[in-house]
């Protein structure tokens, strides 16, 4: 009797962290190192303002990648969102561009701009229910349905601008989402989108039933299913989250530059899915936090900036990416092989 | 009395007949119906061989010998996907190779010596990826992303700053030969490069069909466990078949190099996405263990007929919609009639 209880209280006892807080505790320690090596050897690198600039910067990555991590998690990936970031900026400046401009380019359908903006996020949100019905009810692999429909949302965008970019006759509003600053701050509404948006995830992801089923399908999909979840409309959900998450970025990113251009987002899905692995996510799925994939983009950020600041060529960061990248898949399974002896 | 019942079986053996003969074969009548709308698609215009339409005898050529990167690709990306795995590298690679070749040339190496060092480069850096895959066991999607990465900004280093690609500058030329090889017709007008491209198919049709390794990859990707424990090293397997995909893209980056005169480090990008398709439409399965090299050439002259026979009918910024419209038009079509090859 007092054995069992004494198993029971060690048991209680050895309250150790779990595999994934570790993992994202290691990836946020690289993240805080890198940055403190790169102040050393790069100069004015270590001010308050280059921290939020890396930050900042990289608002349009951080925000497809919470969506790519929770696809991730669940076990699929997303290589679309490139893809549908060039689409709904071209259809918000298509859809809101007054009638009979010009030229082909110079004319659009003269919506209102509410409804251009809903238009988008309505097209944007179609690649994603197609990502969705080829993946759960066709069950072709996630890999080539993404690299598909990723084509065929900037084919549509290429369409729409004829290879190049639509940016006359739109009205004074179209400018404003992009560059508004908040609180007289010098802080811009893209930013505060992202800030909000992790927030939301982290919540999402530790506290609701939603979040903690992702980790459930992508750990062991038949179990999940055999237990009663329904995995499809999960997955469907995900998808449209994903590619409305990729929509939003996009109207932002045309109303910044005031242009719908049809190769913006080029790699961009490439991107996400490094900071998502870079944050410590298995691509086997079922592991993984959106905290980490943060961290992911920090390191990633410090390294190409870091690069620059040295004055390295910008041919340099294709290689340092896949260093990093290669460096941290290898630290990552290793920590976690060597701890759980 | 027992008529209906005959007719019943009757049927089903017509279906039991038509449905694999289907899958063996509906790709050549695909190919031919491309061909026959395209030809149709402009006779109001021009003749049927007339320069201008697309059975024009140099029309035909100008596709073959554009098409020899892919052409030469996307054998062995068959055997590998035919063995469960992936190399998305290969564009970084093309683009690699094509450089290297590019220097070479221009500092005055010969044709033969250029080729050969090219082709060995080729292989050890697909050797590479089948060691980051085998070796340090990482997953094939993410290992080859790296390298991709990793490729291609070596490939930009070796070019100079500010100048985008390896051509004649100043005192450094070009070698006259340099553009023979994917441009000078020397078999029925069609150039070296399209006739290594063949040639690099037979043999993988050989080796797939005849050879250990053939049987080999079809067991890692049907079923790599049972593959493991019958004795096979699938290690090994997978380390040869990167190494090949590795030479066939180092050939596909020469034959770019050369058609453009160039070594663009940059020339490679996208090919991935391209080979994935030719070999999806080619009807090999994503998952692995089936797929043949011979459908996978087809698929490849699929691809490239519908692109370029396509700009004389809709302007060039359709091309990325079409191609990724079929691109899941073949994924789903693949889906159904292996489903129905199931059911039946």
């Amino acid at each position: 009797m007092s054995v069992s209880i004494k198993a029971n209280k060690a048991l209680f006892d050895n309250r150790r962290m779990s595999d994934q807080m570790y993992i994202t505790l290691l990836v946020a320690s690289v993240a805080v190192g890198l940055f403190l090596i790169a102040s050393m050897w790069v100069p004015n690198f270590f001010q308050l303002q280059n921290m939020l600039n890396l930050v900042t910067n990289n608002w349009a990555v951080i925000s497809l990648g919470v969506g790519v991590s929770f696809l991730l998690v669940s076990g699929n990936f997303d290589l679309s969102v490139g893809g549908i970031v060039a689409l709904s900026g071209v259809l918000s400046v298509w859809l809101v561009q007054s009638m009979g401009g010009a030229n082909a380019l110079s004319s659009g359908l003269g919506l209102p701009y509410w409804l251009a903006l809903l238009g988008a996020l309505a097209g944007a949100m179609a690649i994603g229910g197609l990502n969705a019905l080829f993946v759960v009810k066709f069950r072709i692999p996630s890999i080539i349905v993404t690299l598909g429909t990723m084509m065929v949302a900037r084919g549509i965008a290429q369409v729409i601008t004829q290879g190049s970019q639509r940016n006359t006759n739109l009205p004074d509003e179209f400018g404003v989402l992009g560059s508004l600053k908040v609180f007289g701050t010098s802080i811009q509404l893209p930013v505060v989108f992202m800030a909000v948006l992790l927030l939301v995830a982290i919540f999402i992801e530790r506290k609701m039933i939603f979040g903690r089923l992702t980790y459930w399908i992508g750990a062991n999909p038949v179990a999940a299913r055999l237990s009663g979840i329904d995995n499809a409309r999960h997955i469907t959900y995900l998808y449209l989250f994903s590619s409305a998450i990729a929509g939003v970025v996009g109207i932002l990113l045309s109303s910044e530059f005031q242009s719908g251009y049809s190769n913006r987002g080029m790699l961009m899905e490439f991107d996400a899915l490094v900071i998502a692995l870079l944050g410590g996510i298995a691509i086997a799925g079922g592991f993984g936090s959106v905290i980490g994939m943060f961290f992911g983009a920090i390191i990633l950020a410090v390294v190409t900036s870091a690069a620059t600041g040295l004055t390295l060529s910008p041919d340099w960061q294709f290689i340092l990416k896949a260093v990093a990248v290669f460096l941290a898949i290898m630290a990552q399974t290793w920590a976690l092989t060597r701890r759980n002896q | 009395m027992f008529k209906p019942n005959t007719l019943d079986h009757s049927s089903t053996t017509v279906a039991s007949q038509v449905v694999p003969f289907l899958r063996n074969y509906y790709i050549y009548f695909v190919l031919i119906a491309i061909i026959v709308f395209l030809s149709a698609a402009n006779l109001d215009r021009f003749d049927l061989f007339e320069r201008g339409n697309f059975l024009y005898e140099k029309n035909i050529i100008n596709i073959l010998r554009v098409s020899a990167p892919i052409l030469v690709l996307a054998g062995a990306f068959t055997l590998l996907m035919v063995s469960g795995y992936i190399d998305l590298s290969v564009g970084s690679t093309m683009g690699l190779s094509a450089v290297i070749y590019a220097m070479l040339a221009i500092n005055g190496m010969p044709f033969w010596s250029a080729f050969a060092i090219t082709a060995l480069c080729g292989a050890l850096l697909g050797a590479f990826n089948g060691l980051l895959v085998v070796r340090f066991k990482i997953t094939p999607v993410i290992a080859t992303l790296i390298t991709l990465s990793l490729f291609k900004g070596i490939a930009l280093l070796l070019v100079q700053d500010g100048v985008s690609a390896i051509k004649s500058m100043g005192d450094l030329k070009m070698p006259l030969w340099f553009n023979a090889y994917g441009r000078e017709g020397v078999l029925m007008g069609l150039p070296m490069a399209f006739w290594v491209a063949v040639g690099v198919t037979i043999v993988l049709i050989v080796l797939q069909n005849r050879s250990l390794l053939g049987k080999y990859a079809a067991a890692t990707g049907g079923n790599p466990t049972a593959a493991k424990l019958s004795g096979i090293n699938t290690s090994m397997v997978v380390f040869v078949l990167y190494a090949i995909v590795g030479v066939s893209a180092a050939l596909a980056g020469i034959a770019r190099a050369s058609f453009m005169s160039l070594g663009d480090p940059l020339s490679g990008d996208g090919m991935e996405l391209t080979a994935i398709l030719v070999v999806l439409i080619g009807g090999t399965a994503f998952s692995g263990g089936e797929g043949k090299v011979l459908r996978s050439f087809i698929g490849a002259l699929i691809i490239m007929t519908l692109t370029l026979g396509m700009l004389t009918l809709v302007p060039a910024y359709f091309q990325t919609l079409v191609i990724g419209a079929v691109l899941l038009a073949a994924a789903a079509s693949n889906h159904f009639i292996s489903r129905k090859e199931h059911a039946s």
